[in-house]
This record gives C-alpha cells, structure tokens and sequence, in this order.
C-alpha cells in the first residue's frame, strides 16, 4: 500500500515510522529539510522536500498512485488545501488534520467528501473525549467503549490488594461475567493463556459490560474516589479547551497557564465556569493558594511532556488523587507509567488509530488505541458470511497477539468464550497488536 | 550497540549468496569441458558450508540491525568476499599465490580491473568468468545486489543500504529500497544484455562478448585478453566499448528515469551529467590534437583512442586500445587527472564523482565573491537546487581523506622501494578504482611484479576507495567502538 503523508510534525513522523515498519510503502512531504532530517536513512521510506500543497511537489511524491493520502500539518486549511489537491491528482482515499469541531459534525460530512477529503482526524479533540471518559471512573487507567457503550475495555492496574492475582487462567475464567484481553507487565505484552497469572502492578485489559464494571472495582481491589468536583489544568492547550467543554458544568475547571497573551486568548475559548490563572503550575504555592488540597483530578495538558509529567508527580505529593498528563514522547509513556502518574494521554497513537481504520480494505466501525500497550482495539461488524462466522472461536486460528474481546448481539453486548459461533449482525471486539491488525482483515472476507 | 549474533547470521546468509554467484562459473567449466569444474565445486562447497555454519548457529539471532551493525557488516562483507573469492583461483592453480588471488579477487569486486594476470589467455574459460563475476557484483554493490535479489535482512536492510551507498546525495526511486534495489537492478541487467548483443554483432565472440559486457557496464577492467580491448584491433568493437562504458558511467536512478519513464528532461538537466559529458568532451578534444601533433596518428585514429582512453579512465574502467604511458607526458597527467574526477554519483564507476567535483569547484569560487561582499549569503546550487552546509562540509572532509589515503599510499609504495611516478600512480588508480596506472605499471603492464606489501596496501585502497572511505575507516576510530 503507498501511504503518502504531508507535513513531519509529531503525529506525522509518528505515523510514517510505524507504518515503514509494518512494510507499507511511505512517502513523507515536508517542506522543511530539518524535519525530514536523516529519517529517510534510518527508516525504510522515501523523504520529499517540497510544499505539500503544491500540485508539482505532489506529483513528484506520486500521489496518482496513492492508496491513502494523510495531511497532518500543523496548518488545517492547508491541511484540506492539500487533501482535495492530491483527491484531483488520483489519491484514493484522503484524510486531513483539522482544528475545527465544527468540520467534524456530521451535516458537513458529505460536502467534505464532495470536495475530495474522505475523513478528518481532530487530534486534540479524540484526546479530550478519552480524558473525559477516564475521569468519569477515576480508578482506571483508561476506558474505552464500544457499540454505543454496550461493551467497554477497562484497563486497571492492579495491586497487592487485588483478589484476582496468581490464580492460572483456566481456574480464574470459570463463569466470569469479563474477559481479559492482555496484560502489560513491564515493557512486556502478554495476551493471557491457560497457565499464566496476574501479578502485583500489571496493567490488566477488561473486557466487559458496563454493569459489570463495580465487580472489575471490587476484584481489583480499589476504592471508588469521590464525584469529580474540581480539577486543575496545567497549561491551556488545544486539548484543555477541548477537555473544558466535554467536562459537565457542574464541576469547577481551573485551568494555570503560563503565557498571559495565551490566557486572554483563552478566555474567549472556554466557558463561564472554567477560570483562567495566570501563573506557573509547578509553583507549589500558586498550586496551594490555588486550593491543590480540594483538587479531584489534576490534567498536565501542557506542550511539554518533561514538564507535565514532573508537575504530575508535585501534584501526586500534594495530595491529588488522579492525574492525567498528556505525554507526546511516546518513549517517556512506559516510563511514565513507572512513575505511577495515573492516566497518560499521548495524541499522536490516537490519530494513529484514524489512521489504521482508513488502511483497511475491510469495514471497521471503530479502531482505538491504547496508550500504555502498543495495540489496538477493533471493532469489527460481521455484515455478511464470512470465514469468522464459518467455525467456533477456538478453532479459528486468530494470529498470534489478536484476541476476541467480545461481542455485541443484537444491541447487547455478551463475552465471547471458545465455543461461541459468530452471527451475521455481530459486531465482534478485537483486541491485537498494532501490527497484527491488517491479517485480521481475511477473516472478514 | 552490537548485535554479533546478527552480524554472523547476516555474514553467513551473504556468504550462501556468493557460492550461487560462483557456482554461475560451473556451467561454463562444463560447456568448455574444463578440468577446473571439480576445484570450483569445491569452492562452492567450502564458501557455501562456511555460509551455511554460520547461519546456522546464528539462527536465533534476533532481526535487529543497528546502523553500526550495518557499517560493519558492509566492511566485513567485501573483506570476506574477497578472502574466499580467492579459492576458485587458489585451488584450481590458476593464481597459486595467496596474496596474488586476493589482489585479483579484490581488485575484481572494488571493479578496479588492475590484474596481477601475466597470460590471461592461457587460464580456463570459467576462471575468466569468475573474475568477471566479481566484477559485476561489485558494480552494483554487494549488499545492494543482494537487497534486489533477496530483500532477506527485513528492517536491517535500510542500515546495509545506508552503509554502502556511495554518492553525496542518493534520491530513492521508491520509498522501499527493496523495490529501488529491483528497479536498478533491472536497469542493470538490461544494460549488460544489451551489450552483450552489441559486442557480439561487433565482431567479439559470445563468450569475450558475455564477459566484457559484464566487465563494462560494471566499470570494471578486466578482460579476457592480455592485451585488453586492444587485442580485437577493431574500431567497431572500441566505439561499443566506448559507448556502454560512458552509459555504465551515468547515474542509474537516471537511467532509470529516461527508459522506464521518459523522463528525457531529466537527464538533460542533470547538472551532474552536463558536468560529466563535458569533461568527457574537452579532454577527448585536447588529447586528439595532442595526439595528433606528437604521435603521429591520423586524426580518426587519434580521435578514437582519445575518446577511448577519456571514457575508459573517467569512468574508472580501465580498458586499453592505447598503451597512454607512451603518450607525450601531458596527455597522460591529463588522463591522470581523470582518475581522480570518476564518472556520475549513483553510477557503477569510482573515485571522486563529478557531483562531488563541481560542488567543490562552486564552493571554491565562492569564497573569492566571500571576500569581496563579506555580508552576502552564497549558495551552493546544484541543479538548481541549494546544497546543504552539511553536504558541502562532508564533500571536503571526503577530498581532505581521499587525498590523506593517497598520500599514505604513496608512502608506502615508495618505502618498498617503487620510484616516484609508479607509487603515486599506483595509488591514485587504486583509490580510485581505476586499474590501470602510469609508469611501469600503465595498462598494457602486469601488476605481478609488485612486492607483495604494495599488493595489499592498493588492495585495501581499492576497499576503501569503492565504499567511499568513511564506511572502512570509521571502523578504525575508537569513537565507532566505545560504549558511550
């Protein structure tokens, strides 16, 4: 598949390397030599130097041959500029990074496919609706739903307390209303089989129902916090404003930010209920005088990642409960996760997961990705017979580091176990590895 | 960091590859009838089992390959290449000489075409065609062949490539360098072909025709006569020789370009190109009327061998109709000063690369217009395109080393007792694969009397010179190997 993606910001360097990795073929336009740098010799993928909204730079990068055109610029009119360019010149398929929520409501939708941009990818936006959700249950690590909700994937780390640990597999799966789809120990991934145990400080995936989800609480050991009432956000970024307006009214925002032109600015960006402050976040006194100690949950959404993970920490020490930082350097996530600094957000693995969808020939109702493991959660409609409805689960043959999450029957979600059969109408859950994703796609033909 | 394991395995598969290039010659030693056939399957044997030992206890090596994995794998492939390349000459009797064998098996993959050969005509056919083998595997590269044919090294393939890449700026023709490799490779091939049927209408038989195409689009040198091009005496044949080795000169991914996709413009407005066909063009002019006043030759044959000797030379080839050294002394410094230029970056032939001369000449001339408008910002425009600081200082640290293994060179040529012109002639064509040199050693003259300390020293000349020096010599920088 030739990938041709415009702009080598964060999200789009991101993309092109993991993308050159799983052997597509990748071109990358930037016009900026830096940028480019040396990736072209250390990564297997072809580097233009060129202004991606001009037609001859987008010829010479190939574009009438392109399966999937990705402009990721930090410019979103330039962005959309390029996607209905390279749309005329025979991409097949386009998607633009936008900075607009008002581009993204579905009444607009077909004019932007008339213009030639297939799908839009909000970055920010993505990042608020998962740090709203996350903060809806504050003892997850993250929470992920599907089919309007019907099922939802819980990612809790588990401590000492837990009732769940070093029990093997196959005695802990008897009649159990879950279903857990991997564990990260470590830097490790492990897709859970017969003889293999839950220890102390895993990163467990649930897979279940949302009426489920006091029983995961309980056999994980935590507590339920407190209704969220105030939070504090370091650092008025795109995604905190994003966030502000995903929050309900009734809970009091307070959001430091640094730069006091950013903060006048801001104050035409949020609600009435969101107060704007002046200062340095990382002041424990501003943080005190602040009312740090009343704080529920604390949002490092600054620029820089160093900064929003050290300043989760001081608030931790403080005393709050909940952080959530935003982590753009996708090294420092499994670091951050050491750290204990509860939930990370990182928005390139989110446009990442837009991404994936649109690479697959098959039709994909949704592709999330999960911060703290390199993998992928699918979700998959089974639309007509095909091979996944032919034979029983277990006798599938599923690669390696994929693994039915659950399915949704009828409007209702239910766990998958090794003698289900899979139904036309389905939509069935699938949790992989990144790159296992697109061997999934036979399955569905 | 290292990954020996995945060093070895890569090494041990490599060395898989290189018995599938000699067993090539087997069937030659068959058709001819040759005696030679069992000590070449016994080469094959050794080569093949030395691969297959080493990938085999190295099987579980994991796929990483750093990007130092990859110069060092890339250094070790052509030293390896070469020791056991020697072993078809070696054990068939051909060149009993160790030290004389990796002279000729390095000189072959460097595609030096120097050859240490006294009676080339006296030594089986398929011998000759192992010679031209390496040749023709060391034009394109070893590794980069071996990417085209079998894209085997998955993720490592982009560090091997980088590592052997010659040339300041490589353009990739596809974002795969697997599919790139193809591509050229194609192209490669095709030109071999196309001159085989070219040579052999011209009046060679098929065999010399098989074994000189290869030898000339790779820019190598070799041939199957002792007397070099020299030996068919027909013109026709030179102007064929003449015309692949000028094609074998240009930059494949151009070649490329103009036959798959018609892109004539491109070519034409090459600046590396312009710069290449006109240096071709003015010495071929200023030799031809040297040749005409002093030698005694009427102007077509004069013309002839001019043009012939430019190309042969600028191309790093080495091909002789003419024994130059006989020449008036200026036309063979001329010929000299060819050895250093080198043909196209991207193209099979060696030394400095007309991109790298004019970038140099520009950067020189700049800085005359420095001093006179001390605030201005000067580019380097190539093609119309700025060349980067970093590039331009990189070309200069290239000419600084390219002159620094030179000089060594002619140290130690003269330390083993070789007189002023012959060392620093050996040097200049060894570095820059050229082959033949000045002196006593021009191109009708065999190497075969060196002592065998200069053998090996334009040996790894020949090395370092065709992997562009910084692949090889950052090996020996202790900065390559500390753990920080």
């Amino acid at each position: 598949m030739r990938i041709v993606i415009a702009g080598a910001g964060a999200v789009g360097t991101h993309l092109a390397k993991m993308l050159s990795v799983e052997n597509e073929n990748v071109v990358l336009i930037d016009e900026s030599e830096e940028k480019l740098g040396k990736l072209e010799s250390l990564f297997d993928l072809q580097t233009i130097v060129g202004d991606p909204t001009k037609i001859s730079a987008l010829k010479s990068a190939g574009v009438n041959e392109t399966d999937l055109f990705v402009a990721v610029t930090p410019h979103e009119s330039r962005n959309i500029t390029s996607c209905v360019l390279a749309h005329y010149l025979g991409a097949r398929k386009t998607v633009a990074r936008i900075d607009n929520y008002e581009y993204l409501l579905p009444k607009h939708r077909e004019y932007f496919n008339s213009l030639g941009v297939d799908s839009l990818i909000y970055p920010e936006q993505l990042a608020a609706e998962e740090i709203a959700t996350n903060i809806r249950y504050s003892w997850m690590r993250q929470m992920l739903e599907f089919g309007d909700g019907e099922l939802v994937m819980v990612g809790v780390k588990v401590r000492q307390n837990a009732s769940i640990l070093n029990i093997p597999f196959k005695e802990l799966v008897r009649d159990i209303p879950y279903h857990i789809v991997a564990m990260q120990r470590g830097d490790e991934t492990i897709i859970p089989r017969g003889n293999d145990v839950i220890k102390a400080n895993d990163l467990v995936c649930f897979m279940t129902t949302h009426d489920q989800i006091p029983y995961i609480r309980k056999i994980t050991g935590k507590e339920e916090f407190n209704e969220v009432r105030n939070i504090i956000m370091m650092g008025g970024s795109r995604i905190a404003v994003r966030t502000t307006k995903l929050i309900p009214d009734s809970v009091n925002v307070k959001i430091i930010e640094n730069d006091l032109a950013r903060c006048h600015k801001l104050l035409e960006l949020v609600d009435d209920n969101v107060m704007v402050i002046n200062g340095d976040a990382r002041d424990p006194e501003l943080l005190a005088s602040e009312g740090i100690e009343h704080t529920d949950v604390f949002m490092a959404l600054s620029d820089n990642s160093e900064m929003n993970i050290l300043a989760c920490l001081a608030a931790k020490r403080e005393g709050v409960l909940r952080t959530v930082s935003e982590v753009e350097n996708i090294d420092y996530i499994s670091m951050a996760e050491g750290l204990d600094i509860g939930s990370v957000i990182n928005k390139k693995k989110l446009a990442a997961s837009t991404i994936f969808q649109m690479m697959l020939k098959t039709d994909v109702s949704s592709v999330k990705c999960l911060t703290f493991i390199q993998a992928v959660v699918a979700e998959f409609p089974v639309n007509s017979e095909c091979y996944i409805t032919r034979r029983p689960v277990k006798d599938l043959g599923l690669p390696s580091g994929a693994n039915i999450g659950g399915l949704i029957r009828n409007g209702k979600g239910m766990n998958v176990t090794g003698n289900t059969m899979v139904q036309v109408g389905d939509h069935i859950i699938i949790f992989c590895l990144e790159h296992v994703l697109k061997k999934l796609e036979r399955f569905f033909r | 960091m290292f990954h020996p394991k995945a060093i070895f395995r890569i090494l041990g598969i490599l060395l898989l590859i290189e018995a599938l290039f000699l067993l090539t010659s087997v069937p030659v030693a068959w058709y001819y009838n040759e005696p030679v056939v069992k000590s070449l399957l016994m080469s094959v044997a050794v080569i093949a089992g030395a691969g297959a030992v080493l990938s085999y206890i190295c099987r579980n090596a994991g796929r990483d390959v750093s990007r130092k994995d990859g110069y060092i794998v890339v250094t070790l492939i052509w030293v390896i290449f070469s020791l056991f390349g020697t072993l078809p000459y070696v054990l068939s009797g051909s060149i009993p000489d160790f030290t004389d064998a990796f002279f000729e098996t390095m000189s072959g993959f460097s595609t030096t075409g120097a050859t240490i050969l006294q009676d080339i005509e006296a030594l089986p056919r398929s011998i000759l065609f192992w010679r031209m083998m390496t040749h023709w595997v060391g034009g394109l590269g070893i590794v980069f062949f071996t990417i085209a044919v079998f894209p085997i090294f998955g993720l490592g393939d982009i560090h091997l490539f980088a590592a052997e890449s010659v040339g300041p700026m490589r353009a990739k023709l596809h974002p795969r360098i697997s599919v790139t490799a193809r591509w050229l490779l194609t192209i490669y091939i095709g030109l071999t072909v196309i001159c085989t049927f070219f040579m052999h209408f011209a009046g060679m038989g098929w065999f010399d025709s098989v074994c000189h195409s290869m030898s000339t689009i790779a820019t190598g040198g070799f041939s199957t006569r002792q007397e070099s091009i020299a030996a068919f005496g027909s013109p026709v044949i030179e102007y064929v020789t003449t015309l692949f080795m000028f094609l074998g000169g240009i930059n494949l991914s151009l070649l490329y370009l103009l036959i798959f996709k018609f892109q004539v413009k491109d070519l034409s407005r090459d600046s590396e190109f312009k710069t290449y066909l006109s240096i071709v063009l003015v010495f071929t002019a200023v030799i031809t009327v040297g040749l005409v006043l002093t030698s005694g030759m009427d102007v077509s044959d004069s013309f002839r061998a001019a043009l012939f000797q430019v190309v042969s030379v600028q191309t790093t080839t080495g091909f002789a109709t003419a024994n130059y050294v006989q020449w008036m002394p200026l036309l063979w410094l001329m010929l000299c000063a060819l050895m250093f230029f080198g043909a196209c970056s991207g193209s099979t032939s060696g030394a400095m690369k007309c991109m790298r001369i004019s970038i140099l000449f520009k950067v020189m001339l700049n800085e005359f217009k420095r001093i006179v408008h001390p605030n201005a910002v000067i580019p380097v425009r190539m093609a119309g395109k700025i060349v980067p600081t970093g590039v331009q200082s990189a070309i200069l640290a290239y000419t600084v080393i390219y002159i620094f293994v030179l000089l060594v060179g002619l140290f130690v040529n003269m330390g083993f007792g070789l007189d002023f012109l012959d060392s620093f002639g050996l040097s200049v064509a060894s570095v820059g694969n050229v082959g033949p040199a000045l002196g006593h050693y021009g191109p009708m003259d065999s190497l075969a009397t060196l002592p065998a300390g200069v053998k090996w020293f334009c040996s790894f000349q020949m090395l370092v010179g065709r992997l562009e020096f910084f692949a090889v010599l950052l090996l020996f920088t202790p900065v390559f190997w500390k753990r920080r």
